[in-house]
Parts: structure tokens; C-alpha cells; sequence
């Protein structure tokens, strides 16, 4: 018997799942001190999937399709788990498909949480999933011609541009209404509160929503096949930058750590300090970004203006030590490109008065009357439901999970901070998820100046490491909606082999629907808007009544009003 | 409400004069890339440098030059080029109303003679470049007489004839040494 102490970290899970399953492991590796990876038999990947999931405490925020036919002649999927109980880690569950039938046993049925992820290595690499009971595109648009999978290596060039394959949209919504007359609300094909333009169809009885599903990946960008094959490897850092407006600064370090952490890579700890800082400086200005639309929502379009006034003192944070507005930039593999020293005093001002403003305002907007009747109850997001389907961020940390990255998986600076804990509330509504945002703003204004005051001298970047093609490694940061999961592996011509980005409302999407129902029309956006807080204004929102045949167009205004103030429905005329 | 009234009086007005007056920027901002065309000696770094491909270069084998090109509708503004040029010819500077009427306007360049290859007379590298080398050579490698000249006279053979050219040289002793 083994004394515990000479374990790996992880070691422990990979001894669980021997005794449970003999003979289903046919490799374990670790990709550094806290990840591992473990091949099992195909067959028994939803049996080990579920058990690592539900028995051993693992969360799921993401699977990964690759095509590895030219290493070792099989398609490979690396389902992430992040192991948050004992012994926390991330461990990886990897099986080889073969090419031939390109089948593998769907874990969907057992964990839902890797719905999305199946559906995008069908539609990506072409590979089925048994037993998925939803096998809907995902990724692809409608009119993507059948049998094209953009990331088998043999495909496609990333600027080909296939012949449109089909006229009329021909995705299938689904819906569980029952016997009960329902009447579609269709919103979209660009949303009113969503980052991205998403087509949401709403089934409605009266004025309450009995089932919702969307469509989404209107904006699908290819940025994994434009970064596997036009870039280098290491100006993907400013590649990932671009993923999101808000949150590019942890997609760019969850990549460079990605690759650092495949490669054995250490970054000097004056860099991992101001990693931690421009990403705490992203969460101020994306959390007062949405505390003003909760504003908004509340009809207190005085203080939406007012959260967006302080706002600017935290983009003037991020220009001060970025040089750029939008905190792009900064990170190469191996460290950060600029010292912050020069700005440490000017930065700690603008924190101090961050705090009382702020302060101020959220007295205001938790005094204003609308605020406990727009939010108390809106958008339960139940707990059991959060488990199936690893949401992350202030979505889950409302439904009562303390699921943080960097608490759970502590990466550059935050290691040193020694108090702090999640911020968590139980009441699972939109109320919640608001509140949640509120303390953790406060609390990333205390990082800041714990880690400008503690950052430790020395060289912010090294260049000492060998580059090994063929490695994998992922990485974690927590983005302000939630973690950003990077995975990727290098290959031997200076590009990313695969690369996996996962932003963090990818894992948020899921669970909307089941946040939709039992709510009522005039709360559709008020809910979006509690999981994700861009903001992407757009213009109309068509209503149609199927029994009448007819359709009638509703202004952006009109909705908003009826949002607001919960008078003169848009549906009654 | 009373709060939010006093909150807003005592906050006055928060908008600034800019455009009518200059805005302040922060130290070490990054603005549009200012190239200096005379420092630059062509090395071609900024553009290898360059993640979006804003900055590329351009042989004309016809008119024996290259371009050096920026296109600032591509530009990140990373400062990637600020970085990796050794001659500080390119820098970041403050200007950032970059808008323009026609998206050519957004185009800069700068041509650079290419010179021809000492032995097959094809072009192979930027004129400035040879100098640059030829001037390093002379005052900072501390070699002279001979093998400073050999030195300079490879300079002007492109690489192709240079492998070929050691190639000849390598056969030359092999047989020499062979014979003994």
C-alpha cells in the first residue's frame, strides 16, 4: 500500500476509477503538476466519464475533438474534467476513435454537460455520437454542405468558402409544451441582450414561457482553423485577445498558460502577478458594465449612466497599465510584454475612488423600489440543474456552488491571496447572480491592490524553454462571466495543432432554457442579460402567432418597455 | 432618488472637451505605428514579427526593389514591430484618429533598393542591409587584411551561390586530401 504523500496530485482519481473499472485505463500522463490525462478503452468512456462526474466530484467545461490520423491514425476526443473536491485537479479523459466507422459512445445520456462540446465534434470532425439523443448542428450554419468538416486536417483551407447548400433555415427547435396550446415567440435572429446574435424561440401559454430553445453561432468565426493554419504559434496570444471584447485578456492568458503548461514552461512570478491584476481590472469594468443594465432593466436609467461614468475609470485602469483601452495585448508565451511599476501609484488612486463611487451606486440601485420585484424569483436557475450541465461563473455561484477558478484551481497571482473565497448566493435568480457581481467587484478591488502592493521584482518574461511539438496542456482563468478553458497542442511547425477555445457563456447557454421556463415574456431579456452581461443592441424582435398565421414585428423599444414596466403588452393587440 | 440627485450634482458634469481640446493619454500608450523610413535598413523583422500581417514586405524582381508596406486597417497596435526592430525605425507614437475617407489612405510604404548577387546577378538582398553589414564588418568584427576582405567579398554573394560556392571549395580539398 502506497503512503498517500508519494501520490501525484490526481494520482488518487486515476487509482479510483482502476478499481472500478479494471482493466479500462490504458495510459496516464501529467501534463504538469496539476493535470493529468487518462486513456481509456472506447467502450468504457461514459461509465468512467459519469464516475469521475458524479462520483468523484468533477465538473465538465468542455470536450475536445482532434485529429490526430496523421500521429497515431485515430480521431482522439479529451474530455476536460475539473476535479473540484478531493484532491482537485484537472484530469482529462481521452479515447482514440478510430476513422472507420468514426464512432464513439455519447456520454450526453449519463452527463449532460457534454452535450454542446458532442454536437460540435460531429458537426467539426464528423464523428457520431451513439445514443446523443440531440444531434442537431450546432456549430455549423444550415447552409454548410453536408459531409465538409472544416477540422479534419484534410478538409478544407480556412479560406474556402463552400457553395451554400441550402435555401431556408432547417434547424428544428424543440419544444416540450405538452397538450397545452402554445403560441411561438420568436426573438432574433439577433437578441436583444446577447453578446451574439442568437435566435431564441420562446413557447408561450398567455404571457408564460412553457419551453425555449435558440440557435446560435451566427458569428462563428473559424478562429481554430485560421490559428491552426495561418498563424505561429506564439501570435496566437494576440489571436485570443480578439475572442471577446471583454474578457480578451483571459482568453490571451488561458492560451499562453495552455501552451506553458504543455511545454513545462515557469513564468517569472512578477508576470504571473500582472496576469492576475489586468484580469481582475477586465472583471471591474465587465461587472460594472452589467450592474449597469441591471439598472436599465429596472427602469433606474439614471444609474445606468451613472455605473457607466465609473465605468470609464476602469478602462482608464486597463489604458494606464495596457497602454490599451481594452487590456489587449500583453501576453506572450513565456510572460508579459510591460512592466506596470511606472503606474502602481496612479492605479491604486483610481481604486480607491472605484470603491467609494461604486459604493454609492450600488446603495442606489439596491434602494431602487423596481429592483427586489424585477429580480426576486426571475430566471430560477436550479441547483440539481447547474450540476448536470457545469454552468460557470456568477450563473452558478447564484444557484449556492462555490465554482471559481481561481479558488478551485488557483493559477498566477491568485496562489498568494490567502482569505479569500468565492463569493456565493442560494437564491439561484436573476437577484442572485446580481449580487454575486456586487461583492465580487469589491473583491477584485482588493486583489488589486493586494497584488500591485505584494507583486514580487525580478524579469517579467523568459525566453529559456525548448518547444516540443505534439505536447497538450490546458488552462483555466476566470473570465467575469465565468472560467475560459484553453486547450491546445503544439505540432512540429511552429502552429498550433489543434487549439480549443472555450469562452465562458459556452457552458452558460445550456441551462437558459431551463431558466426560461415558468417565466413570463416581459422576463426573456431581463434573464439573458443575468448570464451574460454584453450587450449587443439590436433592432427587432418578431412575434408570431401560429394559429393565425400571422407575424407581426416588434420594435427593440417596444419590448424593452414592456420589459421594464410590465404594462401594455406587446402581444395583446 | 434624493441620493441619486445629490449623487449627481456633486459628480457635475463628467464628460471631457475632447475633440475641442487635446485629450491626455497615459505613459507608454499605444498608438499608431511611426515608421522611420531612413533608420530602416529593410530586415524584413517587423513584418515577420507582425500577428495580423499588417506590415508586409514586397519584392519587385522587375524594378529591383522591395516595399515595405503597413496597412493600419489590419494594425492591433501590439507594438510586436517596436519590439523586434533593431533599429528602433518603427515606434508607436500617440496619434490614433486613424479615420479615413478611402480604406488606400490607410496604406504606407517604402521602397528599398535590392542589390544583385555578386555571381549569378540575381537580387537577394536590400541595399541598406549589405551596408549595414559591410559597416560591421569593417569597425566592430575585428578581423582584417584577408580575411576581412573574403569576408566582404561574400558579403555580396547571394546564398544560393554561397552553397554552391562552398560546395566547390568542399569538393576541391575532399579531392586534394584524397590524393594523399
Amino acid at each position: 500500500m502506497k503512503n498517500k504523500k508519494e501520490l501525484r496530485i490526481g494520482e488518487t482519481h486515476v487509482e479510483a476509477v482502476r478499481s472500478h473499472f479494471p482493466g479500462s485505463i490504458v495510459d496516464a500522463s501529467w501534463q504538469g503538476e496539476e493535470q493529468l490525462c487518462i486513456t481509456v478503452k472506447l467502450d468504457m468512456l461514459p461509465d468512467v466519464v459519469e464516475f469521475l462526474y458524479y462520483g468523484r466530484g468533477g465538473w465538465m467545461p468542455v470536450m475536445v475533438g482532434n485529429d490526430e490520423r496523421s500521429i497515431n491514425g485515430n480521431y482522439a476526443l479529451y474530455y476536460v474534467l475539473s476535479m473540484e473536491e478531493e484532491d482537485p485537479c484537472f484530469l482529462t479523459v481521452r479515447v482514440e476513435v478510430p476513422p472507420e466507422p468514426g464512432e464513439y459512445p455519447s456520454v450526453t445520456p449519463r452527463v449532460p454537460a457534454a452535450v454542446w462540446s458532442e454536437r460540435e465534434v460531429y458537426d467539426m470532425f464528423g464523428l457520431r455520437a451513439i445514443n446523443i439523443i440531440d444531434n442537431r448542428r450546432l456549430v455549423l450554419p444550415d447552409d454548410w454542405p453536408e459531409g465538409l468538416y472544416p477540422l479534419r486536417k484534410d478538409s478544407m483551407d480556412y479560406r474556402h468558402r463552400p457553395k451554400i447548400a441550402a435555401d431556408m433555415e432547417t434547424y428544428e427547435f424543440l419544444r416540450e409544451t405538452g397538450d397545452s396550446e402554445t403560441t411561438v415567440i420568436p426573438m432574433g435572429p439577433l437578441h436583444i441582450t446577447s453578446d451574439e446574435p442568437g435566435h431564441f424561440r420562446l413557447f408561450v401559454e398567455g404571457e408564460t414561457i412553457v419551453d425555449a430553445d435558440y440557435r446560435l453561432f451566427y458569428v462563428h468565426r473559424g478562429m481554430e482553423k485560421c490559428a491552426e493554419q495561418r498563424l505561429n504559434y506564439d501570435a496566437v496570444t494576440f489571436f485570443a485577445d480578439r475572442i471577446c471584447g471583454i474578457c480578451g485578456c483571459a482568453h490571451s492568458v488561458a492560451y499562453a498558460e495552455s501552451v506553458e503548461n504543455a511545454q513545462g514552461i515557469v513564468v517569472p512570478p512578477r508576470a504571473q502577478y500582472i496576469r492576475s491584476i489586468v484580469l481582475e481590472v477586465e472583471r471591474l469594468h465587465s461587472h460594472l458594465l452589467n450592474l449597469g443594465l441591471v439598472c436599465h432593466y429596472c427602469g433606474f436609467d439614471t444609474g445606468f449612466n451613472h455605473f457607466f461614468r465609473v465605468r470609464e475609470k476602469s478602462m482608464d485602469m486597463a489604458e494606464r497599465i495596457t497602454g490599451h483601452r481594452k487590456t489587449y495585448g500583453l501576453n506572450l508565451i513565456g510572460g508579459v510584454r510591460r512592466d506596470i511599476l511606472k503606474e502602481q501609484a496612479g492605479t491604486l488612486q483610481l481604486v480607491r475612488e472605484l470603491r467609494t463611487e461604486t459604493q454609492q451606486l450600488v446603495e442606489e440601485l439596491l434602494g431602487t423600489p423596481n429592483f427586489d420585484a424585477r429580480t426576486k424569483g426571475i430566471g430560477i436557475l436550479d441547483p440539481k440543474v447547474a450540476r448536470d450541465y457545469s454552468p460557470v461563473g456568477p450563473t452558478v455561484r447564484g444557484s449556492g456552488f462555490a465554482r471559481d477558478a481561481r479558488y478551485q484551481h488557483a493559477f498566477d497571482g491568485y496562489k498568494s491571496l490567502k482569505d479569500w473565497k468565492p463569493k456565493v448566493q442560494t437564491g439561484c435568480d436573476v437577484q442572485s447572480r446580481t449580487l454575486v457581481r456586487i461583492e465580487e467587484f469589491f473583491d477584485s478591488l482588493d486583489m488589486i491592490e493586494e497584488l500591485l502592493t505584494n507583486a514580487p521584482g525580478g524579469p517579467i518574461l523568459t525566453e529559456d524553454w525548448t518547444y516540443t511539438p505534439h505536447k497538450f496542456g490546458v488552462a483555466v482563468t476566470e473570465a467575469p462571466r465565468g472560467e475560459d478553458v484553453h486547450w491546445s497542442m503544439v505540432g512540429d511547425n511552429q502552429k498550433c495543432y489543434r487549439w480549443r477555445a472555450k469562452a465562458a457563456t459556452y457552458s452558460n447557454w445550456p441551462v437558459l432554457r431551463s431558466m426560461f421556463r415558468g417565466n413570463t415574456v416581459s422576463d426573456a431579456a431581463l434573464i439573458v442579460g443575468s448570464i451574460d452581461p454584453c450587450y449587443s443592441c439590436t433592432d427587432r424582435v418578431t412575434v408570431v402567432d401560429v394559429k393565425k398565421q400571422t407575424s407581426k414585428v416588434l420594435t427593440k423599444d417596444e419590448l424593452e418597455f414592456y420589459c421594464r414596466n410590465r404594462r401594455r403588452s406587446p402581444l395583446m393587440d | 432618488m434624493l441620493k441619486t440627485l445629490v449623487n449627481a450634482l456633486k459628480t457635475g458634469n463628467a464628460t471631457t472637451k475632447y475633440p475641442a481640446a487635446p485629450i491626455d493619454l497615459p505613459y507608454g500608450y499605444r498608438g499608431k505605428p511611426e515608421h522611420n523610413e531612413k533608420q530602416c535598413i529593410a530586415c524584413g523583422a517587423c513584418a515577420c514579427a507582425c500577428p495580423p500581417n499588417a506590415i508586409q514586405m514586397t519584392a519587385d524582381e522587375g524594378a529591383g526593389t522591395v516595399t515595405w508596406n503597413i496597412h493600419y486597417g489590419r494594425c492591433i497596435f501590439c507594438g510586436r514591430c517596436e519590439e523586434v526592430c533593431p533599429f528602433s525605425a518603427i515606434k508607436l507614437g500617440n496619434e490614433f484618429e486613424l479615420a479615413v475617407m478611402a480604406a488606400t489612405d490607410l496604406d504606407e510604404s517604402s521602397t528599398y533598393t535590392l542589390e544583385p548577387c555578386a555571381v549569378c546577378g540575381k537580387l537577394f538582398a536590400p541595399r541598406k542591409q549589405i551596408a549595414y553589414a559591410e559597416e560591421l564588418l569593417k569597425n566592430d568584427s575585428g578581423i582584417t587584411g584577408e580575411e576581412l576582405d573574403t569576408a566582404l567579398a561574400r558579403l555580396r554573394v547571394c546564398p544560393t551561390c554561397k552553397r554552391t560556392l562552398d560546395a566547390h571549395t568542399a569538393q576541391a580539398t575532399s579531392r586534394v586530401e584524397g590524393g594523399r
